[in-house]
């Protein structure tokens, strides 16, 4: 594998709740590597949205901050960069498509002006490369061009406006891609179908996609690499084959035995008992000691430190360290 | 394009049926023109009744003729031809038309000048209110305007009237203009003419403003604040696009949205309000002319005024309809 381009060094993001404090990504460090797709796999508030936000630095101002830590991009840290800073790098360098994708659009705009004034709020004022670009890119995703660039988003269905933000997300020919669960309001065919145009445009303009999903098994199909999250944290990372293959820590080894298959027995089928913590007062020692069926009296009193396994492959667990 | 027929059959029947209403409204009222003129004689000359209706008969010889359904029959078909009768109380036999001609440019003037100003003031207002919601000075405004909203008009113009007009003397205490300014127009002298003129109807004009920016401030910043929350806004602040981009077109065209609507009424609406501001300032719009019509029991100038102000909202709520697709794609219809 080559040079990391992002590397993400002990970030630290808590968002300030009523209730308290919740310590929504703890410690994580994560290096991802240029020209991979890296998934980022996660239960639902395990912290991977948070994460995407914060390498942007779009987090909601007032109620997150980020309390430790580095995220550096070509000598840049992200984490403490200035507002003009980050401006040039949003977009042009780093994109993101959104998880709510619905209602990502501007419903007043055409999806042609989407592309126009993201072009031009990056200094692009050649209006006619921008729709050469724009209908490369949708004609890529199997969009008729002509059509959708003149539709107001209401006017597409939600397959079509997923596809438009990921062709916008790609306008300025980004080095690093971050997408949110850029499936997960589909169907599975067209799923299916989008995950593999990722696949094929990744290859294409040699492009890094950071990857984040809630479900395993769509990064098996098209991922380099898996990152493991639970609770704030990282509990596993690894290539697909070994994650998949020879999972080691025991939150990644249930996590795939949860998975539905079609030819695989329903009772071979297991789900993790119990519920993610509360990540205002996290159990001590390993996050997931609670609900592991090996959890040992050290397991609730001291956290578990990131082991190397074998090279690129690591793991966050007292049974392997 | 069929939809806009529609459209027009009913604000046709909306119409018709107000005018009808307004018509057997007025005349279920009690007395009539002759009676209220007759009253007047007897109140000022000490005369019998009987000898004051007599006179008043012979002042305004015009109390419709016939039973009460040909004269509404009458009333409508002239309606439609575009007469409405003439007034029996005014400088007597003047078509009331001429009348109301007369007096809606300055209604006009001092209701769209009042609305045009409290809207643009209320929704940069209510922005600034959005972006700082719940600071301090969002939740001072927002006391300040729950306040100001409840106050009715004519109180404001009441407390305007004495501070600004009796006791500073900035501004006048009655009218349109002065003699002095009709007499500099005659000399060509326009600019002076419409300085007094903008001198007078500040007073009226600031009634609107102080109890309606704090209606649409509040509204504007209640609709921003759900704008504000919406993913199209994250996204484009992800997109790296300039604040100002975001403000005018992701929030304010979106926020805006929802208020249009009421924007368009309030004109109809402020034509109908116009009856106490305008008889507060002595002030000789449609509203000051329907005072004066109610009192003096004029059917015709009555019913002619109201008519007016229906045929206003009613226009109103169509402009709103017909121009709301400019606004906003999502209700435009294929043309």
């Amino acid at each position: 594998m080559s040079e990391p381009i992002i590397s993400i060094r002990g970030l630290r993001v808590v968002y300030h709740a009523l209730r308290g404090v919740v310590k929504a990504v703890d410690n994580v460090s994560l290096d991802v590597m240029k020209g991979e797709l890296i998934g980022v796999v996660g239960e639902s508030g395990s912290g991977k949205t948070t994460l995407a936000m914060a390498i942007l630095r779009l987090l909601p101002p007032k109620v997150a901050r980020i309390v430790g830590g580095h995220i550096l991009f070509d000598g840049l840290d992200l984490a403490t960069a200035r507002e003009e800073e980050l401006r040039k790098v949003r977009w042009s360098r780093i994109s993101y498509v959104p998880q709510a994708a619905l209602n990502a659009l501007n419903p007043t705009l055409k999806i042609i002006d989407h592309f126009m004034e993201t072009a031009k709020s990056h200094g692009i004022r050649d209006r006619k490369w921008v729709v050469e670009r724009a209908s490369e890119l949708l004609e890529t995703l199997r969009l008729e061009p002509e059509r959708v660039l003149n539709s107001y988003p209401h006017e597409l269905s939600g397959g079509m406006k997923q596809r438009v933000l990921i062709a916008l997300s790609m306008l300025l020919n980004p080095e690093v891609i971050i997408l949110d669960e850029p499936t997960t309001a589909l169907d599975v065919l067209t799923q299916y179908f989008i995950l593999n145009l990722l696949r094929a445009i990744k290859e294409k303009y040699n492009m890094t996609m950071m990857f984040i999903t809630h479900d395993i098994a769509v990064i098996a199909g098209i991922g380099d690499r898996v990152a493991v999250f639970y609770a704030g944290k990282v509990m596993e990372i690894g290539d697909v084959y070994t994650i998949f293959k020879r999972p080691a820590h025991p939150y990644t080894r249930a996590l795939i035995k949860s998975i539905p298959t079609l030819t695989g027995n329903i009772e071979e089928m297991k789900p993790i008992p119990g519920t993610p913590p509360d990540l205002i007062n996290p159990p001590p020692g390993c996050r997931f000691h609670p609900r592991c069926p090996y959890a040992m009296e050290k397991c609730k009193r001291v956290e578990p430190p990131m082991v190397e396994l074998k090279p690129g492959h690591l793991a966050a667990c007292w049974l392997l360290a | 394009m069929k939809w806009i027929y529609r459209r027009l059959i009913i604000v046709f029947l909306t119409i018709y049926a107000a005018i009808t209403i307004t018509f057997f409204v007025v005349r279920a009222m009690p007395g009539d023109p002759i009676d209220a003129l007759a009253q007047e004689l007897v109140w000022k000359y000490h005369m019998s009744y009987e000898q004051a209706r007599q006179l008043a008969m012979s002042i305004a010889p015009f109390l419709p003729k016939g039973d009460i359904l040909h004269q509404y029959i009458r009333y409508m078909i002239n309606f439609f031809r575009g007469n409405l009768g003439v007034s029996i109380s005014y400088s007597t036999g003047t078509p009331v038309i001429s009348i109301l001609a007369a007096a809606i440019p300055w209604t006009v003037l001092v209701v769209a000048t009042a609305l045009i100003i409290s809207f643009t003031v209320g929704i940069l207002i209510g922005m600034v209110m959005a972006y700082k919601h719940g600071s301090k000075l969002d939740s001072g405004l927002a006391v300040l305007f729950s306040i100001t909203r409840s106050i009715p008009e004519y109180i404001a113009a009441i407390i305007l009237l004495w501070v600004f007009a009796f006791e500073l003397g900035w501004f006048p205490t009655r009218g349109r203009y002065d003699y002095w300014a009709l007499e500099a127009l005659k000399h060509g002298d326009v600019f002076a003419f419409v300085w007094d003129v903008m001198w007078h109807a500040t007073l009226p004009i600031l009634s609107w403003i102080v109890v309606h920016v704090g209606g649409w401030a509040l509204g504007m910043r209640g609709s921003t604040v759900s704008v504000l929350g919406e993913d199209f806004v994250h996204y484009a602040v992800a997109r790296g696009l300039p604040s100002r981009r975001i403000v005018v077109t992701y929030v304010g065209k979106n926020a805006i949205l929802p208020l249009f609507t009421s924007f368009m009424l309030a004109l109809g609406f402020m034509f109908g309000g116009s009856v106490f501001i305008e008889y507060i300032f002595s002030y000789q719009g449609i509203g000051w002319v329907l005072y004066q019509a109610i009192i003096e029991r004029d059917w015709f100038l009555m019913m002619g005024a109201f008519d007016i102000i229906v045929v206003a909202v009613v226009i109103g709520a169509l402009l709103a309809d017909l121009l709301y697709g400019f606004l906003d794609p999502r209700v435009r219809r294929p043309a």
